[in-house]
């Protein structure tokens, strides 16, 4: 079944994904602004001018009932405006914080929006299915115009956003400096404000006035857990967010074949497909997904641990299997035993366990850190010999080649550690 | 047959004294469906008026906006859990609760878990929970109710099918904001206004936090049938934030939100009854209650402008004294 | 002589950045001692470490030769102004009520003692005129008073003050020092972060100068010298703060 081309399916496919495309791009903006919220009280606000749009169509020119689509994208920004405005003021004028003002305008505005919605259910009931299908949308049900305007929002948030990249970039980045060096401000926000209204209101026949702002919201985290450069935040957001458009879309329409009479809007199923989306990167992105960072964490413990054995053979030339089982835990010993024997580290003879000639050097090494990091605490910091110890067992991990040339150097290439120890030389290299 | 069909506004009220005075006197109580919707919204109108402000004074407006949003989860938590009929009956109380303060202990464990563990941004963890949780609540309400309605009735309330059972949890609700307010105002005063210092003088900040968590999400489910999900937002947020504009005491404050809160909701059932009245239209009470809240806060702003230009004051936003 | 206070070993990270490093001192009872260093030091969050409002990642610290759990009703905190809402609907006196409430737990009442104590301490930072005043329409200097007289009113033997002199007037902090010298002359020990090189030497008995890790502690005039001062706020070992933010990078998930 290809949803593409089929006349009843293309429409609310492609209609979906250009709508999550804009959406996505707008929510990286808010993400980078800490503001995500403000799209929540821009689709509650945008409920009641949506009504009155359609009410206003009703009793002025009822003739044009295949153009209430505009006249709801009409009284839905007017309304949004609105809103925003009242927020404004709200945390101007009347010092209330932000947080309050976002919920107290999207709670009215809607409440306001359930009246009229009410009133247009009893007087022009032959219009109410319109403003039903506002609140949690009905993508289903959406045409071929529906898909030209959806396409001109995500060709002109993207447009937008590629050719003012730079000048977007500081102001997210830094609006104080931007306005600084000349940019400005208010023009790009304002041209900012206006798209993201668009995206908002243009989505809400879709899915609907309250889970639109999830739409926002999603993707922007996904695509902030892969990178740091603003450029692929945008591209990867843009992706996800039309990727769950789709799969949200293929997913109801499948399920809803499957099993019959099983229909799951379509609204819920794209959310929910962009919020597996954040959770995945959440956990799994390289650099900052959870998998990796504790995945990093648990090696260098375990390279810790390695290395201190290494430093206990080391010291004591041989030592007997069984007498690291007691010092560590006995599997974990064990099992890192295995590892540096197999790695070429350490080697073992019938219970006794020695170092081999990689072995030596690394420890050695590591020995060397250590002093080498006590004598500049205790010379160039003034620190008593009896604490530099600690600290030393856990510089001796961490140090680079190249913090130790540095220390070397500033040390002038010492020979005995504070408490008169020999400090062992670096290898020349062959 | 109800006493209030074809009562204008001041009928409405006039009745109502008429029958509280008979009560009074010894009638039997007989509640209409009129004075059932009352009495629950009076009851929502004190527990909203009651958290309000703390809600609004620690910044967790948002949150409770979260909350607010999965106590639709929970309640279908709830339904699973008691396969109560959803015809308009509530099968038991302490089921709901449960699945209120379930839901919120979820909202509110994901969200703290996405700040700290996964290190994201305080509003995008809010966003992503609530969103997240109220699609899953909209897919679950048509997995296992096969009624499609509820989701609308959550959001928008229907009045009008409220019943003694809800009159029963939204008056428990309310009781135990009061019992919160009345025995925990210092410390909740104190962890509003200094959390910090809260905890370092060994103040139980953490658990008045869990606890408004909890009373916020019983909160929104008890309102849930009453005014709505979105509703009971504009009864927690509105009142507070108009009373703020004449008084700065808390325990005054504490008194005077509920009270707008009650003023607007009696004012919204007796106009929706006033209006079905005179043009036979049933309008959405909780619509009404809302618009009235924003008109009680814009003619309170009103009324504040002109003070200062009388007065020749220009200061800061609060009034001196 | 006790000990009022004694770090051992501390290291406290904020995120994966090291911002105290191997801390150790001790301060004896009855010492007015001032936290110096530069910015990010690490200075309120000593503080605050000590408070139990931030885990450090180890270290050990006694409070009178206890741990926080049975100390803490001695000890009072007078935290940053700006971590504070003043536009909060609550009076003067109630704000130093609040300093009763840490003895209370969740369901005591305040009593007369409570309520007298209070106005005492009002009386002693000359706020008292005040008491009935919405905190927000006090100035820098009053709010910090205020701030004072709350913890005043905890009868502490160890006061904490996190940069009390910021944002506030001249009178008012030669005031706030005065009482400080005389809260000290009677026993207490107050630990102030301090962010004024020049009045080290007037106001403090003691000095400790911090820069992630601890440079000097002890008597002003053994420890307040030029190239402490300089190792303080200077970019010397530059080298250590690159090893130390390294390692405390990866310790942290």
């Amino acid at each position: 079944m290809n949803y593409f081309t089929d006349p009843i399916l293309r429409a609310p496919t492609i209609g979906c994904i250009l709508m999550c495309v804009a959406a996505s791009l707008m929510g990286v903006v808010l993400l980078l602004q800490r503001r995500l919220l403000v799209g929540e009280s821009i689709s509650h606000a945008a409920y009641p001018g949506a009504i009155l749009g359609i009410l206003a169509l009703a009793l002025l020119g009822p003739e044009w009932e295949e153009y209430s689509f505009l006249a709801v994208l009409i009284g839905a920004l007017g309304s949004s405006w609105l809103g925003m405005k009242a927020i404004e003021r709200m945390e101007r004028k009347i010092k209330i914080r932000s947080d309050a003002a976002l919920c107290f305008t999207l709670a009215i505005f809607f409440g306001f929006g359930i009246l009229l919605a009410s009133w247009l259910q009893e007087s022009l009931p032959q219009w109410a299915s319109q403003a039903q299908v506002l609140l949690f949308g009905q993508a289903a049900t959406l045409t071929d115009e529906h898909i030209m305007i959806y396409a001109l929002l995500a060709l002109g948030c993207t447009l937008f956003i590629l050719f003012a990249f730079r000048p977007l970039q500081a102001l997210l980045f830094d609006r104080g400096y931007s306005k600084s060096i000349g940019i400005n401000t208010r023009s790009f926000e304002r041209a900012l404000f206006w798209l993201l209204l668009f995206s908002i209101v243009v989505g809400i026949r879709s899915v609907g006035v309250i889970l639109m702002s999830g739409m926002l919201i999603a993707p922007a985290i996904a695509a902030r857990q892969f990178s740091n450069h603003l450029k692929t935040i945008f591209l990867l957001s843009a992706l996800i967010g039309a990727l769950s458009g789709l799969l949200g879309n293929v997913l109801s329409v499948e399920i809803a074949l499957r099993y019959d009479s099983l229909f799951l809007p379509t609204g819920p199923m794209i959310i929910l497909v962009s919020a597996t989306f954040a959770l995945l990167s959440l956990l799994f992105s390289p650099k900052r997904g959870i998998a990796f960072r504790l995945a990093r964490l648990a090696s260098f413990r375990l390279r810790c641990l390695e290395e201190n054995i290494l430093k206990e053979i080391w010291k004591r030339r041989e030592i007997e299997f069984a007498e690291l089982k007691r010092h560590y835990h006995p599997i974990l010993a064990t099992f890192v035993l295995q590892r540096l024997i197999g790695q070429g580290w350490v080697d073992r003879k019938g219970g006794v366990l020695t170092l081999s000639d990689d072995g030596q050097t690394r420890a050695a090494s590591i020995v060397r850190l250590h002093r080498l990091w006590e004598l500049y605490l205790t010379e160039q910091l003034g620190w008593q010999a009896e604490k530099v110890h600690m600290s030393a067992e856990e510089m001796e991990h961490i140090l680079t080649p190249e913090l130790e040339e540095r220390l070397t150097k500033l040390l002038s290439d010492p020979q005995r550690d504070p408490h008169a120890q020999p400090i062992p030389q670096k290898r020349p290299v062959l | 047959m109800n006493p209030y069909s074809g009562a204008g506004f001041f009928e409405f009220f006039a009745i109502l004294f008429q029958r509280l005075a008979q009560v009074c006197m010894g009638a039997p109580l007989t509640l209409a469906t009129d004075e059932v919707q009352l009495a629950v919204l009076a009851c929502c109108a004190i527990a909203c008026g009651l958290i309000g402000p703390f809600l609004v004074l620690k910044r967790m407006t948002m949150f409770a906006n979260s909350l607010s949003h999965t106590s639709l989860l929970g309640v279908v938590g709830a339904f699973l859990i008691g396969s109560s009929l959803w015809d308009g009956t509530i099968a038991d109380i302490s089921i709901l609760l449960l699945g209120a303060f379930i839901a919120a202990l979820l909202t509110a464990g994901l969200t703290e878990t996405l700040s700290r563990l996964f290190r994201l941004q305080p509003d995008a963890s809010i966003g992503l929970v609530f969103t997240t949780l109220f699609a899953l609540g909209v897919i679950c309400v048509t997995l296992f109710t096969k009624n499609a309605h509820i989701s609308t009735e959550a959001v928008m309330g229907n009045p009008d099918a409220l019943q003694w059972s809800d009159l029963k949890l939204s008056a428990l609700i309310a009781f135990l904001n009061i019992g919160l307010v009345l025995f925990l105002y210092r410390r909740l005063q104190l962890a509003s206004f200094d959390e910090p210092f809260a905890k370092a003088i060994g103040a139980p900040a953490n658990g008045l936090r869990l606890t408004l968590f909890l009373l916020t999400s019983a909160t929104c489910t008890g309102a849930f049938r009453a005014v709505g999900v979105l509703v009971v937002l504009a009864l927690l947020t509105g009142p507070y934030l108009t009373a703020r504009l004449f008084c700065h005491r808390l325990s005054h404050l504490l008194i005077w939100t509920p009270c707008i809160g009650l003023v607007a909701c009696t004012i919204g059932v007796a106009l929706s009854r006033s209006i079905l009245s005179w043009t036979g239209m049933p309008l959405s009470t909780s619509g009404l209650i809302a618009t009235f809240i924003a008109l009680i806060f814009l003619s309170a702003l009103f009324v504040r402008r002109r003070k200062k230009t009388r007065t020749g004051w220009t200061g800061s936003a609060l009034p001196a004294g | 002589m006790s000990q009022a206070l004694t770090i051992d070993s501390l290291f406290v990270n904020y995120e994966r950045t090291a911002v105290l490093w191997d801390i150790s001192f001790s301060i004896p009872a009855g010492t007015l001692i001032g936290i110096v260093g530069p910015n990010g030091a690490g200075k309120s969050t000593l503080l605050k470490a000590v408070l139990g409002l931030v885990k450090p990642l180890s270290g050990r610290i006694d409070l009178f030769s206890k741990p926080l759990q049975e100390s803490r009703s001695r000890i009072a905190y007078v935290p940053q102004r700006e971590t504070v809402d003043w536009d909060f609907p609550i009076t003067a006196l109630e704000v130093v009520l609040m300093g009763r409430y840490g003895r209370l737990g969740w369901f005591g009442k305040l009593r007369k003692a409570d309520r007298e104590a209070a106005w005492q301490a009002l009386e002693l930072v000359g706020m008292s005129p005040f008491a009935d005043r919405q905190i927000g329409e006090l100035s820098g200097g009053q709010q910090q008073r205020l701030f004072l007289a709350r913890a005043l009113v905890q009868n502490p033997d160890l006061f904490l003050l996190d940069e009390p002199f910021a944002g506030v007037d001249l009178a008012t902090e030669k005031a706030i020092v005065n009482l400080l010298k005389t809260l000290r002359d009677q026993g207490k020990t107050i630990i102030v972060v301090h962010h004024d090189l020049p009045t080290v030497t007037e106001y403090f008995d003691w000095a400790l100068l911090l820069n992630t890790r601890l440079i000097a502690c002890g008597p002003v005039s053994e420890v307040f010298h030029k190239e402490q001062i300089l190792a303080a706020f200077g970019k010397t070992a530059p080298l250590f703060q690159e090893a130390t933010h390294l390692s405390a990078k990866s310790r942290v998930l």
